[in-house]
C-alpha cells in the first residue's frame, strides 16, 4: 500500500490525529509539494538533529545527514507504505540507516569508538530536556517514551541505547557491556518488548 | 511463550536495529516476506525500536538547514509542474488577411517549438544535475575507498616494520641462545691472577675476549689467541694481541683464520711479535 491509499486502511480509527496529519503530508510531498516537505521539516527536524547527534556526536554531520534524509523524503515519499508504520518511524529509519553508515565509515577509520560510551548516552532522560517534538501530541508521545524508558531494568536500558545509538554489532555490543552474546540478545529483546507493553500503556 | 515464538522475538528485535547480519538475516526476511503476521510482529517491534528516538535529547538546527534543504529539493523537484503550454490566439478568418493568419499560425507553431523546446532543455537540465550528482557520489565514494586504502597500508606498513623489529629481536635472542661463553684461567705462576673471558658466536664465526692481570709484554713477544676446534689436528690461530702495560688489559675482536664447528677450547700462548701458524711458546691461559 503506498500513500495514496492510506484512508483506506482499515486501522484508521486507531491512528492518531498526528499520524493522519503526517500521512497526508506524506501523499502532498509525494505529489511534489514543496510546502509539505517544510511542514514535516518543521514538525521533525528537532527529533530527528537529536538522534543524529547522538549517534554522530557531530553536530555539523548530524545537520548534513538530516539534510539527506529530507531530500530523500522529497525523493522518496511515493515509496513509504502507511500500513508498515507512521511516517515518522519510516523517516527516523531513514535517518538512522544513513547516521550509522556515517559511524561505520568513520569507525573503518578507528575514530569513533571512544565516542560511544554507554556513559555518554542519554540514558536517563530528565525533564529539563529540549521538547523533542514540536506539536503536543509530540510532546506528550516524547513524554510518554521517556517514562516508559525510565522505568527499564538498568541492563535493557542500557542494551536498548547501545543498539539503537551506538552502531556496533551485536558482538561489539557485548564486548561493550562485557556480558556473552547471548545475554544481550537477551536484554535486547526483553528490553523492546517490555518497552512495546509499556508504551501501549502508556495512558 | 514457545521457543520458536521467542528465536522470532530475539531475530525480530535485532533486526529492528538492524543488528542481523549475513545469512541470518537473509534468512529472516525470507521468513517475513511469506509470513504477513509475523511481518505485523515485526513491524510493531520497529515502531516501539524507532519509538527511542524520542529518548534522545533534541537539538536544535539552524535556519540555514531549512533553506538548504528547500533548495536541495527546489533542484530535485521530481514531479515540477511541466511547462506551461503555449496556446495559439484565435485570429478569425479573413479572406483580406491571409497574410495575417498566415503570420499568426506561423506565431503559434513558433510558442508551441519554443514551449516544447523549453520542456526538453529542462530534462535536459534535470538529467544533467543527475548526472552530476551521481558523479559527486561517484567521486565521494572514491575518495572515501583511497582514503581507506591509505590507512590500510600505512597499517601494514606499521604491521611491516614492528614483524621487522620482531624478527630482529628473536634474531637477537636466538643468536645470544647459541653464544658460548668462556672463562680462561692463568697458567702462570707468577700471575696466578691474570683471567680472560671469551664469548663466541658460531653464527657469525666471530667472538670476543676481555683479559685482565696479564703480564705486561716485552716488545718482541704478542699474546696469541688459540681455538681449539676437535675438527682440526692443531688449534686454529684467533689472531695476536697486547695488553695495557699497567693493567694488563685487553678487549680484542678476533675471527679465527679457519672455519669453526665446536670449540672445544680457548687458549692464549706467548708467541714472538706477529704470532706463529703452530702454538710454539708458553701457554698463560686456557678455558676451564
Amino acid at each position: 500500500m503506498g500513500v495514496g491509499k492510506a484512508h483506506a486502511d482499515s486501522s484508521d480509527e486507531q491512528m492518531s490525529a498526528t499520524v493522519h496529519a503526517d500521512i497526508a503530508l506524506m501523499q502532498r510531498v509525494a505529489a511534489a509539494d514543496q510546502s509539505a516537505l517544510g511542514e514535516l521539516y518543521d514538525r521533525y527536524h528537532r527529533l530527528l538533529l537529536g538522534v543524529a547527534v547522538n549517534i554522530l556526536r557531530d553536530p555539523a554531520e548530524a545537520e548534513d545527514t538530516v539534510h539527506d534524509v529530507f531530500v530523500t523524503v522529497w525523493k522518496k515519499a511515493a515509496e513509504y507504505q502507511s500500513h508498515r508504520g507512521a511516517p515518522h518511524s519510516w523517516i527516523i529509519t531513514l535517518l538512522r540507516n544513513r547516521a550509522i553508515d556515517r559511524v561505520r565509515m568513520r569507525r573503518r577509520r578507528g575514530e569513533l569508538l571512544e565516542h560511544a560510551a554507554p556513559a555518554d548516552l542519554p540514558h536517563e532522560a530528565g525533564d529539563d530536556q529540549i521538547d523533542a517534538a514540536s506539536n503536543t501530541e509530540l510532546h506528550e508521545q516524547a513524554a510518554g517514551v521517556r517514562q516508559a524508558v525510565a522505568r527499564l531494568p538498568a541492563e535493557q536500558r542500557e542494551a536498548l541505547h547501545l543498539a539503537f545509538f551506538s552502531g556496533l554489532t551485536q558482538t561489539e555490543i557485548a564486548e561493550r557491556l562485557q556480558a556473552p552474546l547471548g545475554t544481550v540478545k537477551a536484554r535486547i529483546r526483553r528490553g523492546l518488548l517490555r518497552l512495546k507493553d509499556l508504551i501501549v500503556l502508556q495512558p | 511463550m514457545s521457543a520458536p515464538d521467542e528465536k522470532f522475538e530475539e531475530l525480530a528485535s535485532l533486526h529492528a536495529f538492524g543488528l542481523l547480519e549475513g545469512a541470518e538475516r537473509a534468512e529472516f526476511e525470507k521468513q517475513l516476506e511469506s509470513d504477513a503476521a509475523l511481518r505485523a510482529r515485526y513491524e510493531a517491534l520497529c515502531a516501539t525500536a524507532n519509538a527511542l528516538a524520542f529518548s534522545a535529547p533534541a537539538a536544535e538546527t539552524s535556519r540555514r538547514l531549512r533553506d538548504r534543504v528547500m533548495a536541495s529539493v527546489a533542484s530535485e523537484a521530481p514531479g515540477a509542474a511541466s511547462a506551461p503550454v503555449a496556446v495559439a490566439p484565435i485570429v478569425r478568418p479573413n479572406f483580406t488577411s491571409w497574410i495575417a493568419w498566415g503570420v499568426a499560425a506561423a506565431l503559434a507553431v513558433s510558442i508551441v517549438g519554443l514551449g516544447s523546446l523549453q520542456l526538453k532543455l529542462q530534462r535536459s537540465l534535470q538529467i544533467e544535475r543527475d548526472r552530476n550528482a551521481l558523479r559527486e557520489v561517484e567521486r565521494q565514494q572514491l575518495a572515501n575507498a583511497l582514503e581507506t586504502e591509505r590507512i590500510l597500508a600505512a597499517h601494514q606498513a606499521l604491521a611491516l616494520s614492528t614483524a621487522q623489529e620482531k624478527i630482529a629481536h628473536l634474531q637477537q635472542e636466538a643468536d645470544v641462545a647459541q653464544l658460548k661463553i668462556s672463562a680462561l684461567a692463568s697458567l702462570l705462576s707468577d700471575s696466578p691472577d691474570a683471567q680472560a673471558i671469551a664469548v663466541w658466536n658460531p653464527t657469525q664465526q666471530k667472538g670476543v675476549l676481555t683479559v685482565s692481570k696479564l703480564p705486561a709484554l716485552a716488545a718482541d713477544k704478542d699474546y696469541q689467541l688459540w681455538v681449539v676446534d676437535p675438527a682440526y689436528p692443531n688449534p686454529v690461530d684467533g689472531g695476536v694481541f697486547t695488553v695495557d702495560a699497567e693493567t694488563g688489559e685487553a678487549r680484542i675482536e678476533f675471527t679465527p683464520d679457519q672455519p669453526i664447528n665446536q670449540v672445544a677450547k680457548f687458549a692464549v700462548s706467548l708467541e714472538r711479535k706477529g704470532g706463529v701458524p703452530k702454538a710454539e711458546g708458553p701457554m698463560v691461559l686456557l678455558s676451564l
